[in-house]
């Protein structure tokens, strides 16, 4: 047997043949380890949480085109969509959903109509209270406003006519300059359309879909209609009393106490069979999941060969952030504080250990075994304690966690590697820490002192 | 004769206690000395100071020929590692190391561990079929000589035994004691602490403490004194003024100690 082998059986020996003092050192070690691994995991856990819960009231970037077509109205189409949203998701998890906005008439009153895709926007919108059923072919749905102002009911028809004048840039020239002004203090969807594109379709709705993002980046408020306009029940006037068009089916009414109350939602296969066009669309909205938003945003806006436009709706990731580092703050305070407690714990056994020792050492010493050796000897054994403790107690505690998580946020977290991994070397390191004092007193003990039997 | 061990005019002071008072004492290579006295007379003392782990207050004590005041804490423990084999009155096992284990300790800070070669030593002391036993399972007897055995292991040249025959019943002193005879035979040097009359008589040469004084001296062999002489040795002294004490060059004989005097009895 090599000297290695011998320091290895000895070390075996005193937790394995010592059993009751070993298992001391090892709850210490694994009560620290636990808690410190069920916080640091619920650390990481709540944010995620948090994150998602905060996305499901709607989107926290929105991407606008910057540039019109030849008619006005190009909007941004499939192909761009998929890439926006690739970049998007290469950063995190997403959510979108896109909107391409129509000025329509109802009984000859002007109103906002928007081309979806239904499952996007459902699945987008979570805060939306949907009295019915959400549109399919040849059934819309109607926002509140609407709703009350023609008291049409679920089940009602309504006639929906539209006009390419309405929708034509010189319907809304006049218009231009306040347009962008109030397209600019929506998250990007109208501040990008400034001229053409920028119609009263697209700022009404865009106002309505970012009703979140009305103080957004640039901070300024937001005006439903081109102010040009006047408007009455979030109608723009009109005398032109044509009440022709397309019946459809009202499917449901949609109450979000916002903007989005007053726009009309088809599919958009309706909207392309209404208009008798199909174009890209003015407004994606997302859901990002990215740790870095302005980052994204940024190389986003930074692909100008992309012609979009994205903006934070600073609205929904500044208080996500703010509520999220309070937590985390709170959490990393507590994990502070039990990792102080787990020390003086791990510190107050092991030093119980080594005074019940202190004849051994004495012995060692008398036998020719220098400082450093015992030293050695008690450090390596005081880190296969916290080694133990650190592995039972980073399962326990995710055990802990896990519960944890599905009773507050009833779901439940995948384990983390590399944090449980930190975790069982955390508790071998500070149970080496812990155990320096006593150690260091230990091996200085005078070996004729212990040994003395006079 | 080469001195194994010299001490010079060595005293331990505590405050005003003297534990040890002026001991000048000699000690040539392979010889058997017993130092008897009665508890508090200073013999732990003095054997801790000649096995480096206490020093003394003043004097010099030399183990082959090195000044230990010179030497430093690792050096000390150097000393002994290699030179001394130390047996104590209550074993000093480590509990949770087997008999065998327990010896190879002694290996593992001198030099190499060689588990055949700890397991001839335990063969030597009668304990070859106890060897993986932990020292809970041995009996008094078995692990003394489970530290006697770690004594030898290192071939020492120097034994130092503090009662080594304190907590055993006679038949395990005897068995004790034929060990150190063949140890001395084989030329290793040892030094006995002992109340005992019988431990105290098996060796070669006898010096009494009384309250850290060098109070008598005796040799119960006399082939040994005589080489003793003519290789120039003197008998042990003190500089201590004290009544009794052995101050000359003449050594006082004094009668055996018994047990008793463990208990305060007569002598």
């Amino acid at each position: 047997m090599t000297n290695t082998g011998m320091f290895f059986r000895m070390l075996f020996s005193a937790v394995f043949r010592r059993r009751s003092r070993a298992v001391m050192a090892v709850v210490a070690s694994l009560v620290g380890a636990a808690t410190l691994f069920c916080l640091a995991m619920i650390c990481i856990a709540v944010p995620q949480q948090m994150n998602e819960e905060m996305r499901a009231y709607g989107a926290n970037l929105i991407v606008t085109p910057t540039e019109a077509g030849a008619d006005g109205k190009a909007g941004i189409d499939k192909a761009m969509v998929e890439h926006t949203t690739e970049m998007v998701a290469a950063k995190g998890s997403e959510k979108h959903a896109a909107y391409r906005y129509e000025n329509v008439r109802v009984n000859a009153a002007p109103y906002v109509m928007a081309g979806i895709d239904v499952s996007e926007v459902r699945n987008l919108n979570h805060h939306w209270v949907v009295d019915g059923a959400w549109p399919s072919e040849g059934k819309v749905l109607i926002g509140r406003d609407v709703a009350d102002a023609m008291g049409l009911q679920v089940g009602s028809g309504i006639t929906i006519g539209y006009r390419a004048s309405d929708n034509t840039s010189s319907s809304t020239s006049s218009a231009g300059s306040s347009d962008a002004s109030a397209s600019g203090s929506t998250a990007g969807a109208s501040g990008s359309d400034s001229a053409s594109s920028s119609d009263d379709a697209a700022d009404s709705a865009d106002s309505s879909h970012s009703s979140h993002s009305s103080d957004s980046a640039d901070g300024t408020t937001q005006s439903q209609t081109p102010s040009d306009q006047p408007t009455q029940d979030g109608r723009v006037s009109s005398d032109i009393m044509d009440t022709s068009g397309t019946e459809f089916r009202v499917a449901g009414i949609v109450d979000t106490g916002g903007s989005e109350d007053s726009i009309i939602y088809a599919t958009n296969a309706d909207v392309d069979k209404l208009t008798g066009t199909s174009r890209g669309v003015d407004v994606i909205e997302y859901s990002a999941g990215a740790e870095d938003l302005n980052a994204l945003v940024q190389s986003i806006n930074d692909m100008t060969s992309m012609h979009v436009k994205a903006q934070q709706v600073t609205k929904i990731t500044s208080s996500d952030t703010r509520i999220i580092t309070m937590l985390q703050t709170l959490f990393w305070i507590v994990s502070l504080v039990v990792l102080v407690l787990t020390l003086v714990g791990v510190g107050t056994t092991i030093s119980s250990i080594v005074s019940q020792r202190r004849n051994e050492i004495g012995l060692r010493k008398a036998l020719g075994a220098s400082s450093a050796a015992i030293g050695t000897e008690f450090y390596v054994e005081s880190a296969m304690y916290g080694l133990i403790g650190g592995l039972l107690g980073t399962a326990i505690g995710y055990g802990l966690a896990q519960w944890l998580c599905v009773a507050v946020f009833e779901r439940s977290i995948g384990f983390n590697w590399w944090l449980g991994a930190a975790s069982v070397v955390l508790a071998a390191l500070v149970a080496v820490i812990a155990s320096i004092p006593p150690v260091h007193r230990a091996t200085r003990i005078d070996p004729a002192v212990v040994l003395r039997e006079e | 004769m080469d001195m194994l061990l010299e001490l010079d005019h060595i005293s331990k002071i505590y405050g005003d206690l003297h534990a040890v008072d002026d001991l000048s004492l000699t000690v040539p290579q392979g010889e058997w000395l017993a130092i008897v006295g009665s508890s508090g007379s200073g013999k732990t003392t003095l054997m801790n100071m000649i096995g480096c782990m206490d020093t003394p207050s003043k004097g010099s004590v030399k183990l082959e020929g090195r000044k230990l005041e010179d030497l430093n804490a690792g050096q000390l423990a150097d000393v002994r590692k290699n030179l001394i084999g130390l047996v104590f009155q209550k074993f000093y096992l480590v509990p949770h190391l087997t008999a065998v284990e327990n010896v190879m300790v002694a290996q593992y800070y001198h030099s190499v561990v060689d588990e055949k070669q700890a397991l001839e030593a335990l063969e030597k002391v009668g304990l070859k079929d106890r060897a993986h036993h932990l020292p809970g399972q041995l009996s008094g007897g078995e692990q003394q000589r489970v530290c006697v055995a770690r004594a030898l292991i290192n071939e020492p040249k120097l034994i130092l035994a503090d009662e080594p025959t304190g907590n055993l019943d006679e038949k395990n002193e005897k068995i004790v004691l034929d060990l150190f005879r063949q140890l001395h035979e084989q030329g290793t040097t040892i030094i006995v602490v002992t109340h005992d009359a019988l431990v105290a008589s098996c060796a070669e040469r006898e010096i009494m403490l009384n309250h850290g004084v060098l109070v008598g001296e005796k040799w119960n062999d006399e082939k040994a004194r005589e080489a003793y002489e003519a290789a120039g040795g003197k008998p042990a002294s003190t500089g201590a003024q004290v009544e009794g004490a052995q101050t000359g060059e003449t050594a006082i004989g004094f009668a055996d100690p018994t047990k008793a005097a463990k208990t305060g009895g007569e002598e």
